[in-house]
C-alpha cells in the first residue's frame, strides 16, 4: 500500500505555516496550508488529508470550535487531528485531548520532534490498517469469496482471458464470472458496483449471487435470453431494500459454441469493442439497458453477434477509460480504443504486457477490468 | 459543503463545488441531495459547471439521489457537463435517466415554462 503523507496545517500565523510547511515538506509530506478554520473547511471539501495539525488560538473560530465542527461533520470526523499550540494551561490541554485529538503538541517543541510525532502516528495508523486489511482478506479467502474467477473456462472454439486490477489493491466493486452451463453454452459476466474498496466489494457478492441465480433459473426454464435474465435481475435489485440504493452496471454475454454466436445485453455498461478480423475493423457494440436497479423497466435489448475465426470482443469497466493527465483526471473511451488497436492481431498476453496496462497498474485511479473473447477456430 | 444552492425562478440550483467529483465527496453529496429533497424542493438542477471529472462512486450517489427524488415526487436534472462527463453520461445511458441542459439557467428556464 502506498504511504500517503498528506497533511493540513491550520494556523493564523503565516510565519508558523511557512516554517512548519517547509519542515514537513522536507520529510516528504504534501502540505496544505490554511490561515483560518474557515479556509481549512474549504480545503477539506476538495481534498482529504491523512492528518490535520491545527493551532488553538485563532481569531473568529478557535482550534476547539474548528475541531468540534469537524466532529459534527461525518465525512471529516475520522481524520486524525493534532493540536499544535502555545497554550500550556492543563485544563485547556485536557479539553483538547477530550475532543478526540490524537495529540497535543506545544509550539516550542523542536521541529524534528514534531515531524517525528506526526510520522510515528501515521506509521502506526498505516500498520494497523494493513493488519486489518490482511485479516479481512484472509477471512474472505477462507469463505471462498472471489469477485474474479480463479481459473479460465475452456470453451470449444473460443479463447477467453481477462485482466483485472483493483483500486489501490483493495478488493473493489468490479466482478467477473464465467458460468458454464454445458459444452455448448457459457455465460460471461462483467459488473461494476458503483463505489470503491470494501463497501463496493461486499455488494458485488450480493449482485453476483442474484446474477448466478437468475442465469440458473432462466436456464432451468429453458430461457437462454440475456435480455430476459437482465430483466429478472433488475426486477429483484429494484425492489430489494438491501441493494436498491446501490447501483451496478452489468455486461452479460452468452457464448453459443454450436452457432458460433454471442448474444449480449448490457445494463449501464460501456459499449463493447468488436474486432472484425476479415474486415480489419474495430467497432463499438452498444446496448440500450440502464443501470441495474435504476428503473423498474431497465429498457434492455439483446444483440447477437456471429463471430468468425479471428474475430474478438473486448468487454470492460470504466476504470479502463479513466486517465490521469496533466490537467487532472479525465474519462476518455477513445484513448483506450487507440491503445488496443496495435494489439488487435496479437495474443491478448501481449496487450497485458503493454505500456498501457503497465501504466494502468501504476495509476490506481479506479477498479479496472477487461475481458477478452476470441473466436479461435 | 459540496453543494452551493440558490433559487432561480421555480428551480433550486445546486452547484457542485469540487473539480473532481469522486469517492471522497460522494457520500457528502448524497447526504446534501437527500436533505434538499427532504426540504421539499421539487425541481433540483445539479450544476456540474466546475466539475472536470466524475468517477463511478459519485455517479452512484447521483443516481441514488435520483431514485430518492422519484420516490418523493421530485425531479433532478443536470447541467453544465463538460465534454468528457457528457460523453460518459451518454456511454452508460444516464442521458435516459436525467434531462441534460447546457447551463443551469437553461434548466431553470425550462422548469419555468
Amino acid at each position: 500500500m502506498p504511504v500517503s503523507k498528506k497533511i493540513l496545517l491550520v494556523d493564523d500565523n503565516p510565519f508558523v505555516l511557512e516554517m512548519m510547511g517547509r519542515a514537513l515538506s522536507k520529510e516528504g509530506f504534501y502540505c496544505m496550508k490554511a490561515i483560518s478554520a474557515t479556509a481549512a473547511m474549504e480545503i477539506l471539501t476538495q481534498e482529504r488529508p491523512d492528518i490535520i495539525l491545527s493551532d488553538y488560538h485563532m481569531p473568529d473560530i478557535d482550534g476547539f470550535a474548528f475541531r468540534q465542527s469537524l466532529i459534527a461533520t461525518p465525512e471529516f470526523k475520522d481524520i486524525p487531528f493534532m493540536f499544535l499550540t502555545s497554550e500550556v494551561d492543563n485544563d485547556v490541554m485536557l479539553e483538547g485531548i477530550n475532543l478526540e485529538a490524537v495529540d497535543y503538541i506545544l509550539k516550542d517543541t523542536p521541529l524534528p520532534v514534531v515531524v517525528s510525532k506526526v510520522n510515528n502516528f501515521l506509521n502506526t495508523v498505516r500498520e494497523q490498517h494493513e493488519r486489518t486489511l490482511k485479516e479481512l482478506s484472509v477471512a474472505a479467502m477462507a469463505l471462498n469469496l472471489h469477485s474474479v474467477p480463479q481459473k479460465l473456462p475452456v470453451i470449444n472454439g473460443f479463447g477467453v482471458d481477462f485482466w483485472h486490477k483493483s483500486f489501490q489493491n483493495y478488493p473493489g466493486g468490479d466482478f467477473i464470472d464465467f458460468i458454464t452451463i454445458d459444452e455448448r453454452c457459457t455465460f460471461v459476466v462483467l459488473g461494476d458496483v458503483m463505489g470503491k474498496k470494501w463497501g463496493a466489494w461486499y455488494f458485488s457478492f450480493g449482485f453476483l449471487s442474484y446474477i448466478r441465480a437468475a442465469v440458473r433459473i432462466c436456464i432451468s426454464e429453458g430461457n437462454f435470453s440475456t435480455k430476459n435474465i437482465l430483466q429478472k435481475i433488475n426486477a429483484v435489485v429494484y425492489h430489494d431494500p438491501v441493494v436498491n440504493d446501490v447501483l451496478s452496471s452489468l455486461s452479460l454475454l452468452m457464448i453459443d459454441t454450436n452457432k458460433s454466436t454471442i448474444t449480449y445485453s448490457g445494463a449501464g455498461d460501456l459499449p463493447l469493442l468488436y474486432y472484425n478480423n476479415a474486415g480489419e475493423s474495430l467497432e463499438q457494440v452498444k446496448s440500450s439497458g440502464m443501470l441495474l436497479g435504476l428503473m423498474p423497466n431497465g429498457d434492455f435489448d439483446e444483440i447477437t453477434l456471429k463471430l468468425k475465426k479471428g474475430d474478438s470482443l473486448y468487454i470492460f469497466t470504466d476504470g479502463i477509460i479513466d486517465f490521469e493527465g496533466g490537467e487532472g483526471k479525465k474519462t476518455d473511451y477513445n484513448t483506450f480504443t487507440q491503445a488496443i488497436e496495435p494489439y488487435l492481431n496479437k495474443p491478448f498476453a501481449d496487450f497485458k504486457n503493454s505500456v498501457f496496462i503497465k501504466e494502468k497498474t501504476a495509476a490506481h485511479i479506479d477498479d479496472c477490468s477487461l475481458i477478452y473473447l476470441q473466436k479461435t477456430s | 459543503m459540496i453543494l452551493v444552492t440558490n433559487t432561480h425562478k421555480d428551480a433550486l440550483i445546486a452547484g457542485i463545488q469540487v473539480k473532481e467529483a469522486n469517492l471522497t465527496v460522494s457520500d457528502g453529496f448524497k447526504n446534501e441531495m437527500t436533505a434538499l429533497i427532504d426540504q421539499d424542493n421539487k425541481y433540483i438542477v445539479v450544476d456540474f459547471e466546475q466539475v472536470i471529472y466524475v468517477d463511478s462512486s459519485f455517479l452512484g450517489a447521483l443516481v441514488s439521489a435520483l431514485k430518492y427524488a422519484i420516490a418523493n415526487k421530485a425531479e433532478i436534472v443536470v447541467a453544465g457537463l463538460n465534454k468528457d462527463v457528457s460523453g460518459l453520461f451518454q456511454l452508460i445511458r444516464l442521458d435516459k435517466a436525467f434531462k441534460i441542459y447546457v447551463s443551469a439557467a437553461e434548466a431553470a428556464d425550462n422548469k419555468a415554462q
